[in-house]
């Protein structure tokens, strides 16, 4: 059984009285457990794309199925709880909440789960995983105590917090230098081949997505099998 | 839960001093609706219990007494005034008219007359009266015999009569306090009482020069059962023109006139506070809700739901909501014991405020203030959780 199935899916934006189609009848069949890497130029609509299949903007045409459902059809709490139990994302920036520790900032993500345990073990995974991307002496500084760098290791780390079938990352090693980048790179492929995640992923960075095991480019909006 | 709870105490701590404003703004709201109930709450009970225990229908005073007569029945003032005793034989035989019973109002005037400071003594006639002889019997178990005398309760305690059976001098006669009342709410507990058997001794001894022989101050009335007392009064003013009538629902008519302007300038003053407060919180949230629109988009996009959000955000304005109220309805009581020691017509109540009366008022500020927190924080909070979660990656 396909994981994601995008079918004939386009999203177009008002401006003005102008419309423009960020996405124009894209399709795509991805199996579980792939790492999938999607590159093109900025406004090429990669951004558009992957919010269309984390079920954060509905689109003006087409459909996204995961598992076989159209998660479209969804209403908006149903929505939430695919984005909270399902996916795992990795935004442009590290988009980490302020007033939250490193660790609190992974944890919220548990807090919007429908069944959370009480037994600790969300903390200690939380722990973990901080110090899987070597933030273990980090756990508890606020992002305004952490470089760039960090905050981006934190997000990445948050992506994982509640065990995703997908991961939909936008740039995830933008603000990265090369060494972090690669260990980086090497956790998403160990979590890919550990845990059979599916992995979605926008770069600019040609050596990360040659190393994908399926490979689109987006251009004007369409989607392209490379 | 737990998680949201916490983040809530986080982001009220984020912003001390707005936190503090709003805390502060809300608590002004809660103190004014204590202050405001209580006042206008205990004088409207003190009227109500005065009218209810003195069990007449209607009293009768000297023309133009009423007021007076208002006075020393709720507000625990001194007064005195006179008619003809041969009045209330007239009263007596008005259409209607059940049973009559009449008091002489003596006031004291410290050592040149008395043994006590200056206090309302009573004098009543113990064979037609139903206003005090009830609890008398109740306390004493049988009739005041000449030369002795009772206390009400605010009175003994004055005059530390707490002692019983102590020899004091009343208007050149010696009277033995055999007893104190319980307290009964109205201005009588500051009196002083004695048979009216006893007012051809005082008269004699020339030191109550003020009251002249066969004068009273007033006369209560009980209406046969079935008869409206309205008509029983008019009937009283239309035969006997030396004297008004008070029915025992007017008693207080003056000052419930004047506690109406009262709770109307109350009543406009914590309006324009709600709304205010309302306002305040209106506006501090709106500017929370555009601070934290990219954070809230942030949540959205991990899978927080609209009510995820919305809890986040009540939490939070609850938290205000209750400190403020409970910090308001602390400074709300102090004030109003503070102006039961200044202000006048609060001082001479002679009711206070009963347990559940004060538990009654502090739930009510309690809920006002915190609901005026809620409604103010609602509209920014439901624009707010119904963010798009595409914001967050489209700010990037």
């Amino acid at each position: 059984m396909s994981h994601i199935i995008i079918e004939n899916l386009s999203k177009e934006y008002r401006v003005d009285s102008q419309t423009i189609a960020a996405v124009s009848g894209a399709s795509a069949v991805i199996e579980r457990g792939r790492f999938v890497s999607i590159v093109g130029h900025s406004g090429s609509g990669k951004t558009t794309l992957l919010s269309l299949v984390g079920g954060m903007v509905l689109p003006t045409a087409g459909r996204v199925l995961f598992n076989s459902t159209d998660i479209y059809q969804w209403d908006s709490d149903r929505l939430s709880e695919y984005r909270c139990e399902k996916v795992g994302f990795m935004f442009q920036s590290a988009s980490l909440l302020p007033i939250l520790t490193a660790k609190e900032n992974l944890l919220l993500p548990v807090a919007f789960r429908s069944a959370s345990l009480q037994d600790g073990s969300d903390e200690r995974r939380a722990e973990d995983l901080l110090r899987s991307v070597g933030l273990g002496d980090k756990i508890n500084s606020y992002p305004s105590q952490l470089s760039g760098g960090q905050q981006r290791r934190v997000a990445i780390a948050r992506a994982f917090m509640n065990r995703p079938e997908l991961i939909l990352a936008d740039e995830p090693t933008g603000d990265l230098d090369e060494d972090t980048e690669e260990e980086m790179m090497q956790f998403f492929l160990r979590m890919n081949s550990e845990h059979k995640t599916t992995f979605l992923i926008v770069t600019h960075n040609t050596d990360l997505a040659s190393r994908a095991s399926v490979r689109f480019r987006m251009d004007n909006g369409k989607l392209q099998a490379l | 839960m737990q998680s949201l709870i916490s983040f809530s105490f986080k982001n009220l701590k984020r912003k001390p001093a707005r936190t503090a404003i709003l805390v502060f703004a809300i608590a002004l709201l809660a103190s004014a609706l204590v202050f405001s109930i209580s006042f206008v709450t205990r004088v409207n009970g003190s009227i109500r219990k005065t009218a209810e225990r003195l069990g007449a229908d209607l009293i009768v005073v000297p023309t133009n007494a009423r007021g007076a007569a208002e006075e020393v029945l709720l507000e625990n003032q001194i007064k005195s005034f006179y008619m003809d005793r041969g009045l209330v034989d007239r009263v007596r035989a008005i259409e209607g008219v059940d049973k009559v019973t009449e008091q002489i109002y003596l006031v004291t005037l410290g050592t040149m007359c008395c043994s006590v400071p200056e206090a309302m003594v009573i004098a009543f006639n113990q064979d037609t009266d139903f206003i005090i002889k009830p609890w008398l019997i109740e306390k004493l178990k049988r009739p005041l015999a000449k030369g002795e005398a009772v206390a009400g309760a605010e009175s003994a305690f004055n005059i530390r009569l707490g002692l019983v059976d102590v020899d004091s001098m009343l208007f050149g006669n010696v009277f033995r306090l055999v007893g104190s009342l319980d307290k009964t709410g109205t201005g009588l507990d500051n009196a002083v009482f004695i048979g009216m058997e006893n007012m051809d001794a005082i008269y004699a001894s020339g030191k109550a020069k003020n009251v002249p022989p066969g004068r009273v101050s007033v006369a209560f009335v009980k209406v046969k059962p079935g008869v409206d007392p309205s008509k029983v009064a008019a009937r009283i003013e239309d035969s006997i023109i030396e004297v008004d009538t008070m029915a025992r629902k007017d008693i207080g008519k003056n000052i419930i006139a004047t506690l109406k302007d009262m709770s109307r300038i109350f009543t406009m003053t914590i309006a324009l506070a709600a709304v205010m407060s309302f306002f305040l919180v209106w506006a501090i949230f709106t500017a929370i809700a555009n601070e934290r629109a990219k954070e809230v988009g942030i949540m959205r996009a991990i899978g927080a739901k609209e009510s995820h959000i919305m809890i986040l955000f009540v939490i939070e304005v609850l938290v205000i909501g209750v400190i403020g109220s409970t910090l308001g309805i602390i400074a709300g009581s102090v004030l109003s014991v503070a102006t039961t020691k200044t202000f006048s017509i609060v001082k001479q109540l002679s009711t206070d405020l009963s347990g559940a009366e004060r538990l009654t008022i502090a739930a009510v500020s309690f809920l006002g203030g915190t609901l005026i927190c809620v409604l103010g924080a609602l509209g920014p909070v439901r624009r707010l959780k119904r963010m798009e979660p595409l914001l967050v990656l489209k700010s990037e």
